[in-house]
């Protein structure tokens, strides 16, 4: 069992390949295969993220704080302005359907990814913020009554497994 | 000598450095810093019209509690808590929620609506831009939410510029794209339409490697 707090991770876009982080970690977890460090011989020490001159190495903590509380106000005002979104994505995504010009197509793509951030943004504040927060939680168990045919319970079955719930 | 704002990204047009008079630019005139259209300016005054704008009467809250989300509701949630895992590099964990969100959002495309036209479109902007961002941002700066105030801001500028990008389609056609790229910033969903990407995002200010070109489509 891990007794340390935080684990070092590594961003692979800004990473510039073989050199500090490799010298001064004691324990080789920098030195993967995959470029990801290896959580599992990690013990959090902080040093290759010192040395990185990329800036490409963060300490994450294992456990998160308890996601911001949220007014129910808020709430409310901030699933107008998703559902709105949604809609709008919604209604691009026939029109691209429909349409036959290439540039129009191109336009209506973005609107359809410009929405969909929106939508991500909006339902993010709105208390889903954090994944192992207690909301997504409960978001999650109920999916498995789903009465949806298709329905892809083991999804749900493996994302309750492995995500941790931050607040009890 | 008059001072004028952009609504988006803040640029001043300040006559006094400028050789050519505000009112005196072209209609296609664009912000030099984000590309909005010069119908996005504003005289810069002092302050007094913003008083004004912020005692908005006081609407109650419509009580919509727990409604059910609807398919593409969901499938904005389980993609947004999927960016969340891969932030936190949780990869598997941000596969599967991609992958529910995947199942909605298919679920979501099933469904077909009549009313889809570019004028629909423009309808739900005009809504969000009159009524649901300025009601959000009340109750927000009633409850002090800084994390809400600011999604709102950056989502009623994206907004803005939409709407230009849609009336100016709607009045000139493919034109209004003519020789330009169209990108969509990752963070804030910003469109810019141009071929000079601005250096960071003039809205959520993210170096432009996040601003994401939107390539043609090749069938
Ligand atoms: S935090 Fe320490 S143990 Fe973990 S990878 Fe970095 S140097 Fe190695
Ligand atoms: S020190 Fe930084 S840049 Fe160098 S290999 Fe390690 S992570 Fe990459
Ligand atoms: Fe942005």
């Amino acid at each position: 069992m891990k007794t340390q707090k935080i684990r070092a991770v590594r961003n692979l876009r800004l990473c510039s390949k073989d050199c500090l982080c490799l010298y001064v970690c004691p324990t080789g977890a920098t030195d993967t295969e995959t470029g990801q460090i290896d959580f599992q011989k990690c013990i959090g020490c902080g040093k290759c993220a010192m040395a990185c001159p990329a800036g490409a190495i963060s300490m994450v903590p294992y456990q998160y704080p308890k996601q911001q509380e949220k007014s129910n106000r808020v709430v409310q005002r901030l699933n107008t302005v998703l559902k709105s979104k949604v809609e709008q994505e919604h209604i691009a995504y026939q029109l691209y359907q429909n349409s036959s010009s290439q540039v129009e197509k191109q336009f209506l793509k973005a609107i359809i990814r410009s929405n969909r951030l929106l939508a991500e943004d909006t339902v993010r504040e709105a208390g889903y913020m954090l994944p192992q927060s207690r909301n997504t939680h409960e978001f999650l168990k109920p999916l498995l009554d789903s009465k949806e045919e298709d329905f892809p319970k083991d999804i749900v079955n493996e994302l309750l497994e492995i995500l941790e719930c931050n607040e009890s | 000598m008059k001072k004028y704002v952009c609504k988006i990204c803040g640029y001043i047009y300040d006559e006094a450095n400028e050789k050519v008079k505000f009112d005196d630019l072209p209609d296609d005139w664009k912000c030099p810093l984000c590309g909005a259209p010069k119908s996005m300016f504003q005289l810069l005054e002092e302050e007094s019209e913003n008083i004004k704008e912020k005692n908005i009467e006081n609407n109650p809250v419509v009580e919509e509690d727990m409604r059910e989300m609807t398919y593409g509701e969901l499938s904005a949630l389980c993609s947004n808590l999927s960016r969340g895992c891969e932030k936190q590099y949780l990869s598997r964990e941000s596969e599967l929620f991609k992958k529910l969100s995947d199942y909605y959002d298919k679920k979501s495309k099933e469904k077909n609506e009549d009313n889809y036209n570019i004028d629909a479109l423009i309808d739900k902007i005009n809504n969000d831009l009159e009524t649901n961002y300025k009601k959000a941002r009340e109750i927000s700066e009633k409850e002090k939410d800084r994390g809400a105030l600011r999604i709102i801001t950056w989502g009623e500028k994206v907004t803005l510029i939409l709407k230009s990008l849609l009336t100016s389609y709607q009045s000139k056609g493919e034109d209004s794209f003519k020789d330009k790229k169209i990108y969509v910033c990752d963070i804030c969903g910003f469109i810019y339409v141009g071929n000079e990407v601005p250096s960071i995002c003039p809205i959520c200010k993210v170096p432009s490697f996040k601003i994401l070109e939107i390539g043609k489509e090749v069938r």
